[in-house]
């Protein structure tokens, strides 16, 4: 993501090489840049600040330590900090014995989906203009969708369900579910090539 | 299965939403399919943008300050930390100094304002190292405390060389007001005060106590004591325990 600060941006793949290093500041701009977001999606799945905060600094530690696992051939660093964010985060609603954030929202019927804000009071909106866009186009790709089909995602994304819980939990035909999870994904995929083809630099 | 009827499971599997079986299938296919694991991937992207989903939220600034500390590999106090913490270090050191001495006078003002530097001390890294440091000499002495069918429990290292007592209390419910607890040890069936505590409102505690140099004993125990503490006991103790190693 490129920055709106003073010095060129470095890529955030380099970013990680510098942490394999050790480099302390790399981690820190990496935070920078998806402390945020990562943030913001730790928030969704626990429901709780003090545990999202607990997600993030765990999943950057987790993100320091194996930093040298990381590999550009198999993906972008958002897809990679996304994927140990959920992981943690949903470890965590796990080991509570909670039910996750989104599923208790998906519970009460809430018909604008996870994109409608979670009681925002004094959250900061996102600083980079990049990022506001790629949030933008988010929330309009999934605004594209049919509420069933998003439901699905959501509740697989959010909430850590598997086909056959989103089934049971929708009282729907799995098929039905699989389609359209299925389906939902491929457009999801189509309307944000224009990020997911911006690739890391 | 047909590669067809593979790539469709690409999608949830890259969302952890196949069921178990289903999964641990489609992963021994993905060994051998260059063409499912692009997929995988292509989804993978797409589930690093939906974090963009979520509302949009601000991590306090503490954030970024505890990942980078937690990056930090543990050095001994002062080898290449800055000037500040090692001046923070020795000034916990002389924090928990005056904390034991005023366990024997009644001095409310001082006693508070040493507490709110112990609390202090506590929370920065340099109270942690110190309490490393300490714990890391080679002499160390430990004695599990517990109460007799109670949940309160402490823990108590003792290092003679450095004439120190750290302790680490658990399940112990802060004191009522008007009243401390007391750490002892029993020196020759004799009680020499450790000093005073109290405990953080979720029941916990640790603390770094200077002892009385040439102290040596076997036992410890821990007695709830009017507010400043007693020169002697003035109730049974309702933690104890023995020394175990040290030296």
């Amino acid at each position: 993501m490129a920055s709106q600060n003073d010095r060129p941006a470095i890529p955030d793949g380099e970013l990680v090489v510098r942490m394999v290093g050790r480099d302390e500041r790399a981690l820190g701009d990496l935070y920078d840049r998806h402390g945020a977001p990562v943030y913001s999606l730790a928030l969704a799945i626990v429901g709780e600040r003090a545990d999202a905060e607990e997600v993030v600094v765990d999943s950057f530690g987790q993100a320091w330590r194996t930093a040298e696992q990381f590999d550009p051939a198999r993906g972008s660093v958002t897809a990679w900090l996304a994927t140990i964010t959920r992981t943690r985060a949903l470890d965590l609603v796990r080991a509570r014995g909670r039910r996750a954030r989104a599923l208790t929202r998906a519970a009460v019927g809430n018909s604008e989906g996870l994109a409608a804000p979670i009681a925002a009071a004094g959250e900061a909106p996102d600083r980079g203009v990049e990022r506001q866009e790629a949030r933008r186009l988010v929330e309009r790709s999934l605004a594209e969708l049919s509420e069933a089909q998003r439901r699905v995602i959501e509740l697989a994304y959010f909430a850590g369900l598997t086909q056959t819980e989103i089934a049971a939990e929708l009282q729907e035909p799995l098929g039905t579910v699989k389609t359209r999870m299925r389906a939902g994904l491929e457009k999801l995929r189509g309307s944000l090539v224009p990020l997911l083809s911006r690739g890391e630099s | 299965m047909t590669d067809h009827r593979w790539r469709e499971l690409a999608a949830a599997y890259a969302l952890g939403a196949l069921d178990p079986e289903e999964r641990v299938r489609f992963e021994a296919h993905l060994v051998d399919c260059a063409t499912c694991r692009a997929e995988v991937q292509g989804f993978r992207e797409v589930g690093g943008l939906l974090a963009y989903a979520a509302p949009a939220a601000a991590p306090p600034r503490t954030v970024r300050e505890r990942i980078l500390r937690a990056a930090r590999p543990v050095r001994p106090i002062g080898a290449r930390r800055g000037l500040i913490l090692p001046w923070l270090a020795a000034a916990a050191s002389v924090v928990f100094a005056l904390l034991a001495g005023n366990a024997y006078r009644h001095e409310r003002a001082a006693r508070e304002q040493a507490s709110r530097a112990l609390a202090a001390a506590q929370d920065s890294v340099a109270g942690r190292d110190s309490l490393l440091a300490t714990l890391l000499s080679p002499d160390a002495g430990t004695a599990g405390l517990a109460a007799t069918g109670q949940p309160p429990s402490a823990r108590l290292f003792w290092i003679p060389s450095r004439h120190r007592v750290v302790m680490a209390v658990y399940r112990l419910p802060p004191a009522p007001a008007g009243r401390t607890y007391q750490l002892w040890a029993i020196a020759q069936g004799k009680p020499v005060s450790l000093g005073i505590f109290n405990t953080a409102p979720d029941g916990s505690l640790r603390a770094v106590m200077n002892a009385p140099p040439d102290l040596a004993f076997q036992v410890a125990a821990v007695t709830e004591e009017p507010a400043g503490g007693s020169p002697q006991p003035t109730q049974q103790p309702f933690l104890i325990g023995k020394l175990a190693g040290g030296d």
